[in-house]
């Protein structure tokens, strides 16, 4: 075993447990399935548990929801008896204020779309939602925030906490809180105040730690007690950091708003986009939709002014003039202002997108077909049940037989002699490791080679502790019986996973070697990242059906974007020194490329790849509504029984999976940062 | 105040100083004080522990007025024992004294009324607000005190123009230049009357030229209000331009202190003589530290007019021709000391030339 790196030591040790599964397969068959008998019935226990000590809450939470109905309805009066042009003309004189004229022509653009929609009143109702959520989770995230800097003692749980958060998928808070708050719009209120307010924590601490060490010492210098120092120095001073911390708030909210229509009992924006979806009414449904993303954009841009360095406010008179405006407009037309809701006029439109898609899923049935097909029989089914199962005479062509797999063997055999000759040992051992998962299909890997497999990566990546980490973790989802659906969870965000490295990595090559081509994605991935996760399910349902396949397309669209950015940041931040150098020795662009930039963007491209994962998850649970298997739908099925124990057992999967991901990764980021001497 | 000031107590004073990093740093330097005499081991041991002793054993007085530079390479621990004394650290061991008091021992309370009353500092990258004006960033310390606005306006105006800064009250710090925004920091810790006056390498991030206006401009409002001063700096010039003395730090602990002429004649290891290497000394030695007292002394008929607080080369300037020593009189003609030409320019010989 002398002179045998960490990686090809992991690599071997993976390659003999994988190659003791295969031959040991037939003799054992419960190295593949994990047996019935052998599983814990945790989730009932946790269900019990959490149902029994939610007992002694429950008063409590109950008496809140009733409080909290009150603030609600008031909003929802307010905002529903309030006439639209006084709204209307509200809303663009704030624009006016933070962001002159464009941002008012935006504000009156984008209700006046709302307004004709018809989904006035609906989109009331959302916002009266994140009106009322939104608060709450900014007084929470900022006292968590200040908290934690106040006591560094709490810094690191509290980090800890924030972390964990970010990964339990948004679904799961859900049953809990069905179960604690009753059904009705309460639920979805406190489920975005609990999702907005880690966001506004992270971005508080973040801000007050990043504030000056000298600015801090001059507070303390010039006399201030610790309040003083805190309120008219630190946190000022850390502006900035906090809006971009409010602007992140008011999107999680909206989003998680919007997610939380499932549960239904309110006629907000979501339910109106589920409602269409579900009766397959695709123009409603994108107007519908198109009106969340108006709401996003305007609440995003808004509030992004403010998290600007040097922002200016522009004339408050003619924003004072605006609202008159609307105020005067709404008095004296009273009686003629017609009921919001009744506006139709983007109806004809609606339809007319409807049956022109109709028209166009129609005729280019053939063509969308194959599209899907080709990437389902020679990706995606392989790589869930193997070859030796995806390949059929009605897929393929032609049925897999034992001596191809052999042969297949034999030729990754090859493979890996002529990589080890090369001196690549470490390269050899995963081509083989591929090879094998190839074979096998990734849902139906022997558990005992994924534990082992999984805990040399993150041996490699973070040492030994990380290893024993990742193991136990996956260890309790094996014998909690949520392990088979745990690996169709691995297999589809693995795909779209490696889909957006591939993609968004190429796509931020390019931008970052053409500006002209930057400036064509960037809007896009603006935009992208603008749109609540539950809208990207729309376009992909309506030319592709409920599958596995639009949710692979969903993922994709939302979890590429980070890919992109981070790809191109890392590779335009080379150091100018570093560039003129090579240019100094003769490098060609392409060498340049290859031997300077990407070896000094490794660490930011892992980041990003990081951040793709974690969205991954995320819209894996919501891709859970059209139709997945795996952890997204147990959660999403413990959503509809109201099944506490499933629910939380199978968010934790799913957040246990995102964060030994997470920790891998970002292992490897560390390294390669150190390695650099960053 | 609990203690009692007079005339004679130091402005400040520190007794066997420390500050330790590391985990349990309190419990290890404790210990290893207990074992080892010489703070050389002390330091050592806490080096084998893996704890970083950045201040080791500092012991020196600052009289009331005097302006007390401290000076040191980065890393040396200059800006850490500012800190110590400005009690923006605590310091693991020892005893800091201002105007008699034990600020080590002080209750928070008490702090802040010293800081608003008694302490200001002035920092290497300004430190300044950046959301507050230039009139606001200044009045900020009367502000903490509850000083009604009009009353702390005008005094911080009074400050900024002690500085030179009229006409820029409403700037943000942004739109200032660099020594511009020392200025600002240098009126913020002046605004409340302070007695002691930190300043943390205040002209470090400065470019040359206006480094030099702002020790000037320094130097005449020292004149002016005749502070306590301790000023850090890693530049040896600025040290001997403005210090009274001057203390020499390196790894942590002090390895000289003394007048500037001291430092640039006399220094006491090949540390402090690589510092001074580069330095002309003529410009900073003065006659008196090379003449002798008047007593026993014969002198020769010539009188080239020397003063005490002549500058070396500008004695010698005078001397040129004279082989037989010369009277130094006081300003009032007063005989103060007798030089030899020889000695004059032997002392700017004291480099040993390799």
């Amino acid at each position: 075993m002398r002179g045998l790196s960490k990686g090809s030591l992991a690599a071997l040790i993976t390659v003999v447990v994988g190659v003791l599964c295969l031959l040991l397969e037939g003799a054992l068959p419960w190295l593949t399935t994990y047996p019935k008998t052998w599983v814990l019935p945790a989730s009932d226990a946790i269900g019990m548990g959490v149902e029994a000590g939610l007992v002694f809450v429950k008063p409590a939470a109950r008496m809140f929801s009733a409080l909290m109905a009150y603030p609600m309805a008031a909003t929802n009066y307010v905002l529903a008896a309030l006439p639209w042009p006084l709204l209307i003309a509200a809303t663009v004189a704030l624009g006016w204020r933070l962001g002159g004229v464009r941002m008012a022509a935006m504000a009156a653009f984008g209700l006046g779309l709302v307004l004709l929609s018809g989904y006035w009143p609906q989109g009331m109702n959302t916002l009266a939602l994140v009106a009322v959520s939104v608060p709450l989770a900014l007084i929470a995230g900022a006292a968590i925030g200040i908290l934690a800097n106040e006591f560094p003692r709490f810094r690191a749980p509290v980090q800890a906490l924030l972390d964990v958060m970010q990964t339990v998928p948004t679904f799961a808070y859900l049953t809990p809180l069905l179960v604690l708050f009753g059904f009705g719009p309460v639920v979805g209120l406190i489920a975005s105040a609990i999702y907005a307010a880690p966001p506004m924590a992270r971005n508080v601490l973040l801000g007050l730690q990043r504030v000056e060490p000298e600015v801090k010492e001059a507070a303390v210098m010039s006399g201030g007690t610790r309040m003083q120092q805190l309120f008219q120095v630190e946190i000022p001073a850390a502006k900035v950091q906090i809006m971009v911390g409010v602007n992140q708030c008011l999107m999680a909210a909206l989003s998680m708003v919007i997610i939380a229509a499932v549960i239904g009992g309110f006629e907000d924006i979501g339910w109106e986009v589920l409602l269409t979806m579900r009766k397959a009414q695709f123009g409603p449904a994108m107007l519908a939709g198109s009106v969340i993303v108006i709401f996003a954009i305007l609440i995003d841009r808004m509030s992004g002014t403010l998290a600007q360095e040097r922002r200016r406010l522009w004339d408050g008179r003619i924003s004072l003039g605006i609202m008159a405006l609307g105020l005067v407009g709404s008095l004296l037309f009273w009686r003629a202002l017609a009921d919001p809701g009744s506006y139709q006029a983007l109806d004809p439109v609606a339809d007319g997108l409807d049956s022109w898609l109709t028209d166009f899923t129609r005729s280019n049935a053939d063509l969308l077909t194959s599209f899907k097909n080709s990437i389902m029989f020679y990706v995606l089914l392989p790589l869930r049940i193997g070859l030796d199962q995806a390949i059929l005479p009605f897929t393929w062509g032609f049925q897999w037989t034992t001596g191809m797999s052999l042969w297949f063997f034999a030729a990754a055999g090859a493979g890996a002699v002529v990589l080890t000759l090369r001196g690549q040992l470490t390269g050899a051992l995963v081509l083989l490791i591929m090879a094998g998962i190839l074979e096998t299909g990734v849902s139906q890997l022997p558990w005992p080679f994924v534990l082992v497999g999984v805990g040399a990566l993150a041996w490699v990546a973070g040492g030994l502790r990380l290893a024993m980490l990742s193991v136990g973790l996956l260890s309790t989802i094996l014998v909690s019986g949520l392990w088979e659906r745990a690996l169709l969870s691995l297999y589809l965000s693995g795909a779209s996973v490696v889909a957006c490295a591939i993609l968004g990595g190429g796509i931020g090559l390019l931008s970052a070697a053409s500006p002209l081509a930057w400036r064509v994605v960037r809007p896009i991935c603006d935009m992208l990242q603008t749109i609540p996760l539950f809208v990207f399910l729309i376009p992909v349902l309506m030319v592709f059906q409920i599958g596995e396949f639009s949710a692979f397309l969903a993922i994709i669209a939302y979890a590429i974007v980070p890919m992109i950015r981070y790809t191109r940041q890392g590779l335009i931040a080379t150091p100018e020194e570093m560039i003129e150098a090579a240019t100094a020795s003769g490098a060609t662009g392409w060498q340049m490329m290859r031997d300077v930039r990407a070896p000094y963007a490794a660490p930011t491209i892992l980041l990003g790849l990081n951040q793709t994962i974690l969205y991954a998850f995320a819209m894996l649970v919501i891709a859970a509504l059209i139709g997945t298997t795996g952890l997204g739908q147990s959660i999403y099925l413990a959503l509809g029984q109201a099944d506490v124990g499933l629910g939380i057992s199978a968010g934790a999967a799913m957040a246990i999976l995102a964060l030994i991901a997470d920790r891998i990764v970002q292992g490897f980021a560390e390294e390669r940062k150190k390695a650099l001497g960053l | 105040m609990s203690a009692v000031s007079s005339s004679d107590t130091p402005a400040i004073s520190c007794q066997h100083v420390w500050q330790v990093f590391g985990n349990n740093a309190d419990s290890a330097l404790k210990e290893a004080l207990s074992q080892h005499e010489s703070p050389d081991d002390v330091s050592a041991t806490l080096r084998a522990q893996g704890l970083v002793p950045a201040v080791q054993d500092a012991n020196f007085e600052v009289k009331e007025g005097e302006l007390f530079v401290i000076m040191g390479l980065s890393g040396s621990g200059k800006s850490t024992l500012i800190r110590c004394i400005s009690h923006l650290l605590h310091a693991t061991s020892g005893e800091i004294r201002i105007e008699g008091e034990d600020i080590v021992s002080a209750s928070k309370a008490r702090l802040i009324e010293l800081r608003r009353k008694t302490l200001g500092m002035v920092f290497q990258h300004f430190g300044l607000f950046p959301h507050m004006t230039v009139l606001d960033n200044v009045a900020y310390p009367l502000r903490v005190q509850g000083v009604k606005r009009k009353a702390r306006q005008a005094k911080a105006r009074d400050v900024i123009e002690l500085v030179g800064l009229q006409g820029r009250e409403d700037h943000y710090p942004r739109e200032l230049s660099g020594g511009q925004r020392q200025r600002v920091g240098i009126a913020r810790s002046l605004v409340a009357d302070c007695r002691v006056w930190f300043l943390d390498e205040p002209f470090s991030a400065l470019d040359p030229l206006i480094r030099r206006q702002l020790q000037d401009e320094f130097l005449d409002i020292q004149a002016k209000l005749k502070t306590t001063i301790v000023f850090i700096t890693h530049d040896i010039n600025e040290a001997l331009k403005l210090a009274d003395r001057i203390a020499i730090m390196r790894d942590g602990k002090i390895v000289q202190i003394g007048t500037p002429a001291d430092i640039v004649l006399n220094p006491v290891d090949d540390y402090v003589r690589e510092f001074s290497k580069d330095v002309a000394k003529g410009r900073h030695a003065k006659v008196a530290s090379v003449m002798q007292s008047p007593e026993n002394h014969v002198y020769g008929a010539d009188d080239p007019g020397l003063r005490r607080d002549m500058t070396l080369d500008a004695a010698l300037a005078r001397c040129m021709d004279l082989y037989e020593p010369v009277p130094v009189r006081d300003a009032d003609g007063t005989l103060v000391g007798v030089i030899n030409p020889a000695d004059l320019a032997a002392a700017l010989q004291v480099e040993p030339t390799e």
